[in-house]
Order: structure tokens, then sequence, then C-alpha cells
């Protein structure tokens, strides 16, 4: 396994401690991380789903516009903020595994080091939830 | 490969008779690679002594710094070869976005904290960052990584022949995390000191301190055992003393980190506290066969 770059190990400490909603992305764009307030509004634990990629990220959650159209992954704040350096910011509605939906507001960020971007963080703000899942806290 | 711990105690020179078998001087290691090629690994105040032991030859030293707080670069303007024309140093360290490496230790050696300037330093020194690849100085590849710290800091590995040495003084790979839990690649310095034949980490605080010091930028007992643990180093020298530790306090967390490290399954003699002085002789070991296909 190659060593991750430090400033995402200590990017995905702080999220461990937060809870708020937050997810991680390598340099690649690949998923590496979400934390406990994340997995609360997927209903899906971080562990039990593990490191994935941006198709098996759609078709698990989404997310969808507000005419409940996917949204390309070209167009996501991540996405922006891995391939543009540069923060971004979207609504949109995700699904969680317990047939919930959920209205949120999306923030990202770049990780940006001496040695280029690293990867991007970003903080998912729930503004409504529709219909009878858990959701969140 | 030889090595040997010039300075062993972090924050601040801390001499007195309290002191005086694990020693008071600041975080310095001498390595001698198996082809003569010499490195300093930080260059605290035990490097004045480094300096005295090699005399009056002609000399030719790479300085590996992990970082720039005072107690990894405050011997450097009393390291006597660095008074004498016929010395070649390499400084190597970590990049910033803020200033060049020169610039930066160019603060310490200069009005009103130093009576000389880098400039005026009659010896040949150069600067550079650390590349992000690996690299070579004489018989040795070395290897610099980001690690977890307060400010930019970096960890090394020198490979030789088999032989290899890691070198993380300042370390808080536990910062908002649990080692025990962790996946590797997720732990910082991980791939360092992984499998090495020595590792030279941080040891700073007993467990009944970190509390108090949580985010200083150090490890405590626990996390030291576990790095080592996880990374299977063959050998760990416990590093970078509290300044307020005495010999006495230092031979309890010694013994406490022997009996706890044989808890884990560890093997005896295994885990230590630096003393100064101390000195190492890595061998190059058997590689193992590779049975046919």
């Amino acid at each position: 396994m190659t060593q991750r770059p430090l400033e995402l190990i200590l990017a995905r400490n702080l999220m461990s401690a937060l809870s708020t909603p937050a997810f991680l992305v390598d340099e690649g764009g690949v998923l590496v991380f979400y934390n406990e307030a994340a997995g609360m509004m997927l209903g899906k634990r971080f562990e039990e789903l593990g490191t994935v990629g941006a198709d098996e990220w759609g078709q698990l959650f989404g997310p969808f516009d507000e005419s409940g159209e996917p949204i390309p992954y070209d167009d996501l704040p991540l996405v922006a903020a891995v391939r543009e350096g540069r923060p971004a910011h979207a609504e949109f509605e995700i699904h969680s595994t317990d047939g919930a939906s959920h209205e949120v507001e999306v923030s990202a960020f770049p990780i940006l080091t001496a040695h280029g971007s690293q990867g991007a963080i970003a903080v998912f703000w729930p503004t409504r939830m529709n219909g009878d899942g858990a959701g969140p806290a | 490969m030889k090595v040997k711990l010039w300075g062993t105690r972090g924050s601040i020179p801390s001499p007195g008779p309290e002191t005086i078998r694990y020693g008071g001087n600041t975080s310095c290691v001498g390595v001698t690679l198996s082809d003569g090629s010499l490195l300093a690994l930080d260059a605290g105040t035990g490097i004045r002594c480094l300096g005295l032991a090699l005399g009056e030859e002609p000399t030719r030293l790479h300085i590996l710094l992990t970082h720039l707080h005072l107690d990894h670069i405050q011997g450097l303007v009393f390291f006597a070869p660095a008074f004498r024309p016929q010395t070649e140093i390499v400084i190597w360290g970590p990049a910033s976005p803020e200033a060049s490496l020169r610039d930066r230790i160019a603060r310490y050696i200069s009005a009103p904290l130093s009576p000389v300037e880098v400039r005026e330093l009659p010896c040949d020194v150069s600067f550079r960052h650390c590349p992000q690849a690996e690299w070579e100085i004489g018989s040795a590849r070395i290897r610099a990584a980001s690690v977890a710290h307060r400010g930019p800091t970096l960890g090394y590995r020198i490979d030789d022949g088999d032989s290899s040495l890691a070198y993380i003084p300042d370390h808080e790979p536990a910062l908002g995390a649990d080692l025990d839990l962790l996946d590797e690649d997720w732990i910082s310095g991980f791939e360092l000191a992984r499998d090495a034949s020595l590792l030279i980490h941080d040891g700073q605080y007993a467990d009944a301190e970190y509390p108090r010091h949580v985010g200083w930028g150090h490890s405590a007992l626990s996390h030291s055992l576990a790095f080592a643990r996880r990374t299977g180093a063959e050998r760990t020298v416990l590093f970078h003393h509290d300044p307020m530790h005495s010999d006495e306090f230092l031979d309890r967390l010694g013994g406490e980190a022997s009996r706890r490290w044989q808890e884990l399954g560890g093997e005896p003699g295994a885990v230590g506290l630096a003393e100064e002085r101390a000195e190492f002789e890595l061998p190059a070991r058997a590689r193992e066969a590779v049975a046919p296909a």
C-alpha cells in the first residue's frame, strides 16, 4: 500500500473528530474517507463501504438535482476542487441506503501543498430530509 | 552503517547531575555509512561534540534537518568544522512556501541571535530542499517524508546495503487517531519506518503526561510502542526526552517500555531509551533466499 500524503492523514484525523458530515477524496478524485456524521446521513459507515470510485458512489447515493436527475461527476464541487484547485459550492440531493433523501448544501475546498494538489474535502450541510429514513441525528 | 547518539534531549538543553546518563544535549545523531560518508541527523546542541570528535581533518558532511525548531538547529553555530575552510557541508531540510531553507536558517545564524552570519562561515556550505523522491548520498539511499508534528517537519529513512535506519524524532502520529485501528497507509511516517533495522522515534511523554500535551507534536509511550509494533521495526530507540525527565524518571519509563513491549509480544531488548553517546552498528543483513518457481 502506498503511504497517504500527510495532509490527507491530518485531514482525516480532523474529520474524524467533527460532527458535521465530511468527505475526503484523493488527488485522483477517489473517495478515501468520510466521517461518522456522514455515515449516519448515508446510512452506511465508511468502514462498511470502503474506498469507492465515482461510478460506484453515484449508483449508491447520487447526487441528484432538484428534478431528480443524476448530476454528472464532473459537475460536483469535490471534483472542481480537486481538478481546478479552487473552492466550490453546490446544492443537491443524495439518497441514503434506508430510502431517505437529503437535501444538502456542499462546500468543497482543495488540499493544496508544496507538492501540488493532494485531494479535497467536502463538508455537507443537510438542509432538509425527505422520506422515512433515520437521517442525521 | 554506524550510528551514534550525540544528543537525545528534546525542547531545550538540560545539563546537570540529574540528566547525566541519558544526556542533556538536544537532537543530533551521527551516521557513518558503509563507504565512510558522514551524516548528521539534526543539529541540536549534540552536534557540537560530534564536531569535536571529527578532529581537524578535511571533512565532507551532510546534515539532514527534520525541521527548524531551535532544539534541532541550535548547535550549528557551535559546530567546529563549519569554521574551517577545508570543510564542505550540505544542509538538507524541509521546503517551505514562505522562504528558502538558507533564509530560514539565517534567521538564527544572524544578529542579534548569533555573532556570525551564514555568509561569514568559512566552510563551503550549501542548502538543499529535500526532494520528494529518494536520492543518494554516498552508499545510502535517503528518503524524506512529511510527518505529523507542528510546522513543516520531515522524517528520514536511510538504507545502506540491507540495513535501514528510520529517524523520526518529533512525531505525533496518534493525534486524533488510533494507531491500532488505522490501515497502515493512513499512519504518519509508516513507510519510513517499515521493517527498519533501527527506528529512532519520539518518546517524549509518559502516558500520564500526554493529555496535557495533546497537539504539541510528540508521542506518549503507548503511541511510540504502537507505532514500532505496527511498522515492524527490528529495534526501537525512544528519543527526544522531555527536559523535565531525570535519569531516575527515564529509568522507570524505560522499564515500563520494555515490560509493555514484551506484553505486546515483542522481543526482549528490542525497545529501549536513547542514551547520549550510545552507539549502534547495523550490519548488512543476509537476504532471504528466493525459492525457485
